[in-house]
């Protein structure tokens, strides 16, 4: 194990070196000059050219390049262009409230799809899964603005159940304002859930193991809740174990239209005024998150199934 | 045992949140009884240091803390200024260029742990302050985005900047001969050259006073700590969500203004006449990106005023442009405040095409239909723009009708025909830079289709902002579409828009160059509000109307929507300071 861990850790430096390349090349040939967005609409070139001075920008690429590498290797995230805010506040502040939304929000979703998934793979074939399939692609099918469009006007405005938006920090006050997004998440995700989790499940459903524990004569509902849906654990694992660090990024569409201070919109904003500090961090941070995902659902899959071994 | 148990305990565990959430609701859907008032900004907040107050919605958010030297009047129009912190209008040298400024007395600064000298109590404001914070703007390792306001006009400033360029650090001790601190309370600021718009810089939040104490306190983290001497001051800060504010109990005595437009005694404008302000105890500010939450939250009593979202016009407004029955049934009041601003379709006149054939420009000037335009994209919400300098400003001519914004499809093809373009044979497609987003787009679709009627074809080049602006800052692309806001209320300001010393970089996007227009506009910088100088400015707007730099568009009207509990409300174009004004009825939030 911790040899494998080891590998792993350092097969990571490669990894975050090319994304933070992808990342330089991408915003120096697309991304815009940032000293103009500083600048504002009075700009000159004189101070433009100050601008560029001061940041570093009229330094050779290579250089700033190096800049860029060693400020990762230091985790110095320095300030934003556009805010001047601390990017590591930003950063500090903001996960948080993305997490207060996505972490419950994920683990219902999670929870309620893997057991309808399980229901409804359980009566495969029968009319209450093909109203299920039929649900899950209309809910598909309704793009997410829709939810959170119809969740704001009449959940929150019409019939009063809930805040239109806005963000507590207190605790649990924050849950006052985060339910209604919750609530959105899951009818948002459930409809991909279920039905991922019931195919995983119904693969299951044709191996012979289950067809020796029906013929050793245990009951359906034993051989589902023993045998199946321990055994399509991996799959579920994978989707699980992949999502959980990038919930600390938050949710740009929810964060943005419930007023929730979180992480969601940072990236956004950041690509918005040619942010590089903001983006540079992001990206390593995120790079990060997936590569911790990756080596976790690892260990889960060798915990969860015997037969996977870390090497 | 335990894998049994924790099922159970999670639901339960829901189910008590969850209770817990519902109930907590009904209490939060009340609307709030105290005297706060409750605002939304449609962007985050950039920090609340003056220095970087180059927008609309941060300007009105540090002014809420911070106070110049002057001051717009709330109600009057055209827009005036008038004392803020100075106790009158400055005196002006016979060669008009020195201003001289008295400060009010007995003004002191918020207290903060910054002022270590009084034990934390706020110090009194000196005219040193505003020296200080005048050359926050000039100090090249700020970078202030407001640093033009000043740039090449008070004498010794640029020299101050160019040696702390030099030294790599500045030195706030060394003196500026422009700023000269003749006592505690007077200030001298002397300029280049005579410049009547330049005491409009002295109202716009970037001039505000800070406390050095502060600055050097805080550091770079100053734009989170703000100490001014304005109405309000900081309570609560997340400057991406919400900002809360409550009553500076040290805030000097300042009254509600006595005198308006003649509307406004029976607006109710004037019932608080010669009060003192603020009227508020707290001001709740809350970040609402996306139109519909602010529009929702406005409609719920949350918000105590809003603008109205395009998308919700028809829910508020009738087809002759009054308030819907449901709207009036609420009791709320509807205003409308024409904007000092304009938009239009630039040329690029460096360009070799467009930039030399006037005849070309004259014709895609005359196949855009305004008023339709005017009806899909601003819901009637505006007005045709004739030429550079919008209503309401010395310059303006009502009677003015350029004649290359008459929608004439006829007279379009026969300039074209004059261009050397029959039909827009020869033509190649237009290089058109566009924004990215849903709007431009739908407006870029119309322009494209509007000139397919005289043979004109576009190659629209859509870009994130970012690529946008630089490539408007570059002198790419041969056309695009933009708007520009008032920074003051003086046609100047909209008129240096095509001085060939603007070019981009500079504001002069469409690279315009006229040495006429030059000569004129040269001249109206010595010039006070007159008749003489209202002449020149006309001459100039002509000289732009024949030459066609730009497609005139329209100049907004904005309309916005009020509670009836939310007193004294009328919208301002240069919003900085008012929130003072402000009153709350509470017995009639309900």
């Amino acid at each position: 194990m911790a040899t494998f861990l080891v590998r792993r850790i350092l097969g990571a430096i490669p990894i975050i070196f090319g994304v933070a390349l992808v990342v330089f090349i991408l915003f120096n040939v697309v991304g815009g000059d940032p000293a103009l967005m500083m600048v504002g609409k009075h700009a000159t070139a004189q101070q433009i050219a100050d601008i560029r001075h001061e940041y570093g920008l009229d330094q050779p690429l290579i250089i700033q390049f190096f800049h860029y590498l060693k400020d990762i290797a230091t985790f110095d995230f320095g300030r934003s262009y556009a805010t001047r805010q601390k990017i590591s506040d930003m950063i500090a502040n903001g996960i948080g409230p993305s997490l207060s939304l996505t972490l419950p929000a994920f683990t219902l979703t999670t929870l309620v799809s893997v057991a309808l998934g399980l229901l409804v793979s359980y009566f495969r074939g029968k009319v209450i899964d093909r109203v299920s399939v039929i649900l899950c692609v209309i809910g598909m099918s309704i793009p997410s603005l829709g939810y959170i469009l119809f969740g704001q006007y009449y959940l929150a405005y019409e019939l009063r159940w809930f805040p239109i938006s806005g963000y507590d920090y207190s605790f649990p006050g924050r849950f006052e304002y985060l339910f209604l997004p919750m609530i959105l998440w899951l009818m948002l995700s459930i409809g991909y859930d279920v039905r991922f989790y019931r195919t995983a499940m119904l693969e299951e459903t044709t191996q012979d193991y289950v067809r020796t524990a029906r013929a050793k004569g245990l009951s359906e509902p034993k051989v589902f809740f023993k045998h199946v849906l321990k055994n399509s654990m991996v799959p579920i694992v994978t989707n699980v174990v992949l999502e959980i660090p990038l919930l600390i990024l938050g949710s740009f569409l929810f964060e943005t239209f419930f007023g929730i201070p979180g992480l969601g919109s940072i990236t956004i904003d950041a690509l918005h005024n040619s942010d590089f500090p903001v983006i540079k961090t992001m990206a390593f941070v995120t790079s990060l998150l997936l590569i911790f995902g990756n080596i976790v659902t690892d260990v889960v899959y060798a915990l969860v199934d015997p037969r996977v071994k870390l090497k | 045992m335990m894998n049994r148990k924790n099922p159970l305990v999670l639901v339960s565990a829901f189910a008590l949140v969850a209770a817990g959430m519902f109930s907590g609701c009904s209490k939060k859907n009340e609307l709030d009884q105290t005297n706060t008032f409750y605002t939304s900004s449609i962007a985050k907040i950039k920090g609340l240091d003056p220095a970087f107050a180059d927008d609309l919605y941060s300007g009105i958010e540090t002014t809420r803390i911070y106070e110049g030297l002057m001051q717009y009047e709330y109600l009057k129009r055209p827009y005036t200024l008038k004392p803020a912190l100075a106790e009158a209008m400055p005196t002006l040298s016979k060669d008009g260029k020195t201003y001289t400024f008295k400060l009010k007395k007995g003004i002191v600064f918020q207290d903060d742990k910054a002022f270590k000298a009084s034990n934390g109590k706020g110090r009194e404001l000196v005219a040193e302050d505003f020296a200080y914070s005048f050359k926050r703007l000039a100090d090249p390792k700020l970078n202030s985005p407001m640093w033009w306001l000043f740039d090449g006009k008070i004498e010794g400033l640029n020299e101050w900047r160019d040696a702390a360029q030099k030294a790599g650090k500045p030195d706030y001790s060394a003196k500026v001969s422009g700023l000269k601190v003749v006592d505690a309370t007077t200030l001298e600021i002397k300029l280049k050259t005579r410049s009547y718009q330049f005491i409009y810089s002295l109202a716009m939040p970037a001039t505000s006073a800070v406390a050095h104490e502060v600055v050097e306190e805080y550091g770079p983290e100053f734009l989170n700590h703000p100490v001014g001497t304005g109405a309000f001051k900081l309570a609560e800060y997340n400057p991406s969500s919400q900002i809360v504010y409550v009553r500076n109990p040290s805030f000097r005595e300042d009254f509600y203004p006595t005198e308006g437009e003649a509307s406004d005694t029976a607006e109710g404008l004037l019932a608080d006449a010669g009060k003192k302000v603020p009227f508020v105890d707290k001001i709740v500010m809350t970040v609402h990106t996306e139109s519909q939450p602010q529009w929702l939250n406005f409609m719920q009593g949350k918000l105590d005023a809003a603008p109205i979202p395009k998308d919700n016009f028809a829910q508020a407004i009738t087809a002759s442009k009054e308030l819907t029955p449901e709207l009036k049934s609420k009791g709320i009041h509807l205003v409308k405040e024409p904007s000092l601003d304009i938009t239009h379709t630039s040329f690029n006149m460096t360009d070799p095409l467009v930039g030399k054939n006037k005849l070309l420009r004259q014709a895609i000037s005359m196949v855009v239909n305004v008023p339709e335009e005017i009806e899909l994209f601003y819901n009637g919400r505006a007005v045709s723009a004739q030429g550079p300098i919008p209503p309401g400003l010395a310059g303006y001519d009502e009677s003015l009708k350029n004649p290359y914004k008459e929608f004439n499809i006829e007279k379009a093809k026969e300039l074209l025909k004059k261009a050397g373009y029959p039909d827009g044979k020869g033509l190649p497609p237009l290089e058109y830079l566009s924004l990215a987003d849903s709007t431009a787009r739908q407006m870029t679709e119309y322009f494209q289709k509007s000139l397919t009627a005289i043979g004109i074809q576009l190659k629209v080049q859509t870009f994130s902002w970012p690529e946008f602006q630089q490539s408007l800052k570059n002198k790419k692309g041969q056309m695009w579409s933009f708007a520009w806001g008032a920074d003051y209320p003086d046609a100047e300001n909209f008129l240096q828009l095509f001085y060939s010393k603007n070019f981009s970089p500079g504001p002069n996007d469409s690279n315009f160059s006229s040495p006429e227009f030059d000569k004129l506009y040269e001249k109206s910088l010595t010039l006070n509000d007159s008749a003489e100088r209202t002449a020149i400015y006309k001459k100039m707007a002509a000289i732009v109307i024949e030459e066609t730099p730009w497609v005139f568009g329209v100049h907004r009207v904005t309309y916005g929507l009020s509670h009836p509990w939310l007193k004294n409300y009328k919208p301002h174009e240069f919003l900085h300071g008012m929130s003072k004004y402000y009153k709350i009825d509470t017995s009639l939030r309900k």
